[in-house]
């Protein structure tokens, strides 16, 4: 077992977001987290990284093992360098060029040198299909593109996983696919992944396992199969049949 | 009173005016150091946590915002060496220089205090959280990444502050300080209050001047720091 | 000075300085109704490009904005009375330069100067009010004049209202320079009480609290203002 989370809970004021979700991942994982908007999957991913401190819970990263409440600030950053995280809006350095954006973390965070920094940067993005644009600020390119970056500069840290948080759902509907085609090609090397999104053929195609959650709970987990076609609960159901088409299920 | 304008005056006055530039440009130089450094601490206030210490921050910045500056001058002028005889020190030895800093630092921290708040809050949150996900600290995350960029929002309201700075700074004449001011104030008198309008118009084609540079150099500085950063926000 | 505070003289000197409020006040208004229809025209000019005028108006707020407002006064309170007195002269006219009230410099003074400073406070936001607003207004058939003063002003103002307002604090606070025309203000009558028994401290810590209560009220009646003309944003938000 790679990631194990046990019990989190988060409450925002008097509005209780994640009510005890249990989470394993292995090596090699790529499991996608579904559900309705305000289920609380946003709210998990950023648990996990300690962007939001989790009010309850437990979690074993490899060789670490932490309370997500009282974590101290030495394991947050070592757990924050084996997990690497996609943001919904990108989230790119705006004062930093393409290339600087991924070499950042690696020269910064994890004291590489600058040389060797720069070449496994220009290679992530490469593999994102940018090699055209080292040197180009955010402000220069598409949202399609930067979020093309923020997957190098997660995937150039080379981290044990990688946390995507509805990478495509800030795009515009014609630049959904160049995002979705390089998670794949990430995916297929073997690149450990959590995914929160809304995209249902990355989930039916890519993934390993699925996560249907809601309310703060999780309701039902399996394959794709398991899932899309033989779905037990009924409030998986529902969610299904109103996010899929009506004749969705014969093309799977 | 002589009755007619004479340009000469105007032309003889600027050589005796400029050597006390420097008094000028000391005095906002040292303001601006000083009220930068108060303002960044007003500005941690602000941002902070403490609800007590929001409170006097902003307090601080609406009562300086309310007074005017001759006003604050001479109460420094005058309500310090009270205070500090109260407590049996006499400072009636001390330069008029360093109430005309006190008053500006104060008057300047306001304004910054201002300044640093809302450029550090135009960074959206997102930018720390990619820092901390990528594995830098907080403190090199503010370091490398939050303050860059708030800097770069922060230089034209920092030139129109400083601006302001400049200006109200001509009021420390009133007070008996000898800068660009004070000096014209001298030549009138020696004039015996003749020509007063030639001197004034010297006096204004000086700061004119000055200030025109001043918003050309930061419109140059902002030009030269704003890389990756016509867009703020694209989403 | 040693043995403190004069609170008699605090007391009665505060009532001294809050009687320069009127003056005060009257300066503000009557620069506040000539600067801001003349500051909106000249921010239209500037907005719209009209060849000499644009240019004058630009030349003139860089001229007001870059040189300290107690010059301008010296500048003015020097210039107009030699200006007036060749006037006198020349048209025979039987007065004298010195029997104008300073209060007339001040108008002229002030008016020149928040002029120069609301021109640049709405050239800014008229440029944030979309060219649509003004084409759809005339699509439904209003005349240029009505577009104006139905759609593009009121939604001028409600941008413009929180710099109008920090405008006139400052203009509140640059009247107490009208002592360098020998105006009976706040400053200079609670200057004059404390030239007797020195008492310069109690009188600057009065003049100061006038100072805050007027502009902290004036800065609460804006704020009202605004959330009144705020209304039509709050469905947007």
């Amino acid at each position: 077992m790679m990631l194990e989370i046990t019990n989190i809970h988060k409450s925002f004021g008097n509005n209780e977001i994640l009510k005890g979700v249990d989470l394993q991942i292995d090596k090699g994982d790529v499991v996608v987290i579904l559900g309705p908007s305000g289920s609380g999957k946003t709210t998990l991913l950023r648990c996990i990284n300690f962007l939001e401190k989790a009010d309850q819970g437990h979690a074993i990263f490899g060789d670490i093992d932490v309370n997500l409440k009282t974590a101290s600030k030495k394991q947050i950053h070592e757990i924050r360098q084996k997990v690497a995280f996609v943001f919904q809006n990108y989230n790119l350095f705006n004062n930093k060029t393409a290339l600087e954006n991924v070499t950042e973390g690696l020269i910064i965070g994890r004291k590489v040198a600058k040389d060797e920094a720069i070449e496994i940067g220009k290679k992530a993005l490469d593999k994102v299909g940018l090699a055209e644009k080292y040197h180009a600020y955010p402000s220069e390119l598409s949202g399609g593109q930067q979020q093309r970056v923020g997957i190098a500069r997660a995937v150039a840290l080379n981290p044990d996983i990688i946390l995507f948080d509805e990478p495509t759902s800030a795009l515009d509907p014609e630049l959904v696919g160049e995002v979705l085609t390089v998670m794949k090609n990430i995916a297929n090397e073997g690149t450990t992944m959590l995914v929160v999104t809304h995209e249902m053929s990355f989930a039916k195609d890519v993934a390993n396992r699925v996560i249907f959650m809601d309310a703060g709970v999780v309701v039902e987990e399996g394959t794709p199969k398991d899932i899309f076609v033989n779905p037990k609960e009924e409030r998986t159901k529902k969610f299904l049949k109103r996010v899929l088409p009506e004749d969705y299920i014969f093309y799977i | 009173m002589e009755k007619y304008f004479d340009v000469t005056y105007i032309v003889e006055s600027l050589p005796m005016l400029l050597p006390f530039l420097k008094v000028t440009f000391l005095v906002a130089g040292l303001s601006v150091l000083f009220g930068t450094l108060l303002g960044f601490i007003l500005a941690a206030m602000k941002i902070g946590n403490s609800k007590i210490a929001k409170k006097i921050a902003y307090g601080y910045t609406t009562i300086l915002r309310c007074t005017p500056s001759i006003v604050l001058l001479f109460l420094t002028y005058y309500g310090i060496p009270a205070i500090a005889g109260n407590f049996g020190v006499n400072i009636n030895d001390v330069d008029k220089i360093v109430f005309v800093v006190i008053t500006f630092s104060l008057q300047f921290a306001a304004a910054m205090s201002e300044v640093i708040r809302t450029s550090y809050e135009s960074i959206d949150k997102g930018q720390f959280e990619a820092a901390v996900s990528v594995g830098l600290s907080p403190s090199q995350a503010y370091r490398r990444i939050i303050f860059p960029q708030a800097f770069v929002v922060a230089l034209p309201n920092f030139g129109n502050s400083l601006l302001e700075l400049m200006k109200e700074g001509a009021l420390a004449y009133t007070i008996g300080l000898i800068d660009i001011m004070g000096k014209a104030e001298l030549i009138i008198g020696a004039n015996y209050n003749t020509h007063a309008l030639e001197i004034y118009l010297a006096l204004a084609v000086i700061y004119w001047i000055l200030s025109i540079a001043i918003e050309q150099l930061f419109l140059k500085l902002e030009k030269v720091f704003s890389k990756g950063k016509q867009v703020i926000k694209t989403t | 000075m040693s043995e403190g505070l004069n609170y008699q003289f605090l007391v009665d000197t505060f009532f001294v300085a809050l009687s320069g409020v009127p003056i005060a006040l009257i300066i503000t208004i009557v620069s506040l109704l000539i600067a801001l229809p003349l500051g909106f025209l000249l921010a239209l000019t500037r907005i719209n490009r009209i060849p000499v005028l644009n240019r004058f108006a630009q030349i003139y707020v860089s001229f007001v904005r870059g040189t300290p407002v107690i010059i301008q006064i010296f500048i003015i309170y020097s210039s107009v009375p030699l200006l007036l007195a060749s006037i006198f002269e020349k048209y025979n006219i039987n007065m004298n330069v010195y029997d104008v009230n300073p209060i007339w410099y001040a108008f002229i003074v002030f008016s020149l100067n928040t002029t120069a400073i609301l021109i640049e406070v709405f050239r800014s936001a008229l440029s944030t009010v979309s060219k649509g607003q003004l084409e759809a207004a005339y699509s439904v058939g209003l005349t240029n004049v009505q577009a104006f003063r139905r759609i593009i002003i009121p939604q001028t103002l409600v941008v413009a209202l929180p710099n109008i307002c920090t405008a006139t604090v400052n203009l509140i606070k640059a009247t107490s320079l009208g002592y360098a025309m020998s105006l009976q203000e706040i400053t200079l009558r609670a200057k004059v009480a404390a030239n007797v028994g020195y008492n310069y401290v109690e009188a600057y810590i009065d003049i100061f609290l006038v100072y805050l209560i007027l502009c902290s009220l004036v800065e609460y009646l804006f704020k009202l203002y605004e959330k009144r003309l705020r209304r039509y944003k709050a469905v947007n938000v």
